[in-house]
């Protein structure tokens, strides 16, 4: 019953939920932030991470630095933090963790089956992997032909087998099935994911329904932009968006048929939150839309912190650090590049 | 040799801008979806491809045409043809009208030489190895690195022209002396 989540919540949710917010703590400020700008060399960025909890991770990488290598290790850091939580972590919360990772073992099965049909060495893909999609029979992936194998040889015993029931065919896979069944999995693991918090209920639901519904928007929107000129007709595109969020099911209905970055403008601005995010962007531009999206994004993961009991907290200190992360990418890549001026185009500050 | 250094300053400024969008695209779509493991390795055409002409008849005077979007065949050979031959107008006449041709492409978001739609298709072609649902930030990337390549035979055929002027000149000199 929402509301009584005070009563029953801290007997299994809250230690963790205090070691969370103990994470939160160490998110990266402004002032780190304006410190990492002023850095001339990547070098320079590992000295001012050596004093942050970045530090143990990064301090025994010899130089000369590369940015790949930042992110790899934040990235573990990331990873030893949430192995902790999962491992302490009962019913339903270890459920919940083990969703927020879904994303990455789609990505992580859309890169080896992309690889291996490029003809790649599994290894080499295996090592760009993201570390929290792995899974044991990962490797196998590389022997699959077509969809149909993909799903008996390798991901009927995942936890994605139950989004495969959209998109199995027996078609040789290429790189428009292969696009389409990663935004179709995507579709399903989203779905699935706002079904099961509906389920839990309480502020757990209510809070992971508005961020959940953000995601699929936002999905949404790249799926329409990211698809014009492109040979992916409005029908596939209408089927993969999301049957959920402030925008299903008639924003939806008119993003299908955007032509162009002012009609997915036109049909996004009816809708008052994207409003505000459109607002910012001249017309025909597209290329501070990302930002824009991230900004939106961090202030309502934030906002998650502000009530107690529930499982939202855990869902967005994990983007939270990830966008931490995409800064940390950045920044490292304008002061590799010598393009400090540029440094603001994409980091968005969490505090 | 104002033309030659304003090409070089601009083949370092495409650069750039090119490397910069494409750390704009890893940061927006993600370090699993463009990275190197995804270029593919099975054997195929190049898309884009370097002539040497006049190699036999002049040696001392090459020039370097660039052949885009050789890859396709059929109808789209005709829009092929008929932006190699605005290339080749560029490779006869080496003093370029840089600036006419930036505004150009700042006008229309593309480049003016391949305004047509099996320029179009050719690159989402070669875009695919990252996947069909690209970001824009990855389609500017390929166009600044276009730009790039197409700056970097201008300079190649300015500095042929340079060079064989030197030349002149020093025989010139040998004569007289």
């Amino acid at each position: 019953m929402y509301g009584f989540e005070a009563l029953t919540f801290n007997i299994h949710g809250g230690y963790l939920e205090a070691i969370v917010r103990g994470y939160r703590s160490g998110l990266l400020t402004a002032a780190d932030y304006n410190n990492l700008c002023q850095c001339e060399t990547l070098d320079d960025i590992k000295m001012h991470l050596s004093a942050t909890e970045y530090g143990p991770y990064l301090q025994n990488e010899p130089s000369p630095l590369h940015t790949t290598t930042i992110v790899e290790k934040c990235t573990l850091k990331l990873v030893d933090e949430y192995k902790h939580m999962l491992t302490q972590a009962t019913e339903p919360l270890s459920t919940f963790l083990e969703y927020i990772t879904y994303g990455h073992m789609i990505d992580n099965v859309v890169l080896i089956v992309t690889g291996t049909l490029h003809e790649r060495d599994v290894q080499e893909l295996l090592e760009k992997c993201h570390p929290l999609g792995m899974f044991d029979s990962i490797a196998t992936l590389a022997v699959a032909q077509n969809m149909r194998e993909l799903y008996r040889l390798v991901l009927v015993d995942t936890p994605l087998a139950p989004y495969f029931s959209e998109c199995i065919t027996s078609e040789d896979l290429d790189d428009m099935n292969i696009e389409i069944m990663r935004n179709t999995l995507y579709k399903a693991y989203l779905e699935d994911f706002y079904r099961f918090c509906q389920k839990i209920g309480g502020a757990t639901a209510e809070i992971m329904s508005d961020l959940l519904s953000f995601e699929a928007d936002r999905r949404a929107v790249n799926i329409s932009i990211n698809s014009i000129g492109t040979e992916l007709t409005r029908d596939d595109r209408r089927k993969l968006y999301s049957n959920f969020g402030l925008l299903y099911p008639y924003g939806h209905e008119e993003l299908a048929v955007c032509e162009d970055i002012d009609q997915v403008r036109g049909a996004m601005e009816k809708y008052p939150p994207y409003q505000a995010i459109f607002s910012k962007l001249s017309y025909g531009e597209s290329q501070i839309l990302d930002k824009a999206f991230y900004e939106e994004e961090v202030k309502r993961l934030c906002l998650a912190f502000e009530q107690q009991f529930h499982y939202g907290v855990f869902f967005a200190y994990m983007r939270l650090r990830e966008q931490e992360i995409r800064n940390l990418m950045w920044i490292s890549e304008c002061v590799a590049q010598n393009q400090k001026s540029r440094v603001h185009d994409s980091v968005v500050f969490i505090f | 040799m104002d033309t030659y250094l304003i090409l070089i300053d601009s083949l370092s400024s495409a650069l750039r801008q090119g490397w910069l969008e494409l750390a704009s695209a890893r940061h927006s779509m993600g370090a699993s979806r463009v990275n190197s493991a995804l270029f593919d390795l099975k054997s195929h055409h190049a898309s884009t491809t370097l002539q040497v002409e006049n190699a036999g008849m002049d040696i001392e005077l090459p020039c370097f045409r660039l052949s885009k979007w050789a890859s396709s065949d059929g109808p789209e050979k005709g829009a092929k043809l008929q932006e190699d031959e605005l290339l080749q107008n560029k490779c006869d006449s080496p003093r370029l009208e840089h600036h006419e041709v930036q505004d150009t492409r700042d006008e229309g978001g593309v480049s003016s030489v391949t305004p047509n739609n099996h320029a179009r298709k050719e690159r989402f072609k070669s875009l695919s190895m990252f996947g069909t649902l690209v970001s824009p930030k990855l389609r500017a990337t390929q166009l600044s690195f276009e730009t790039a390549l197409e700056t970097l035979v201008e300079i190649s055929n300015v500095r042929a022209s340079l060079l064989r002027a030197y030349d002149q000149v020093q025989k010139d000199l040998n004569t007289t002396k």
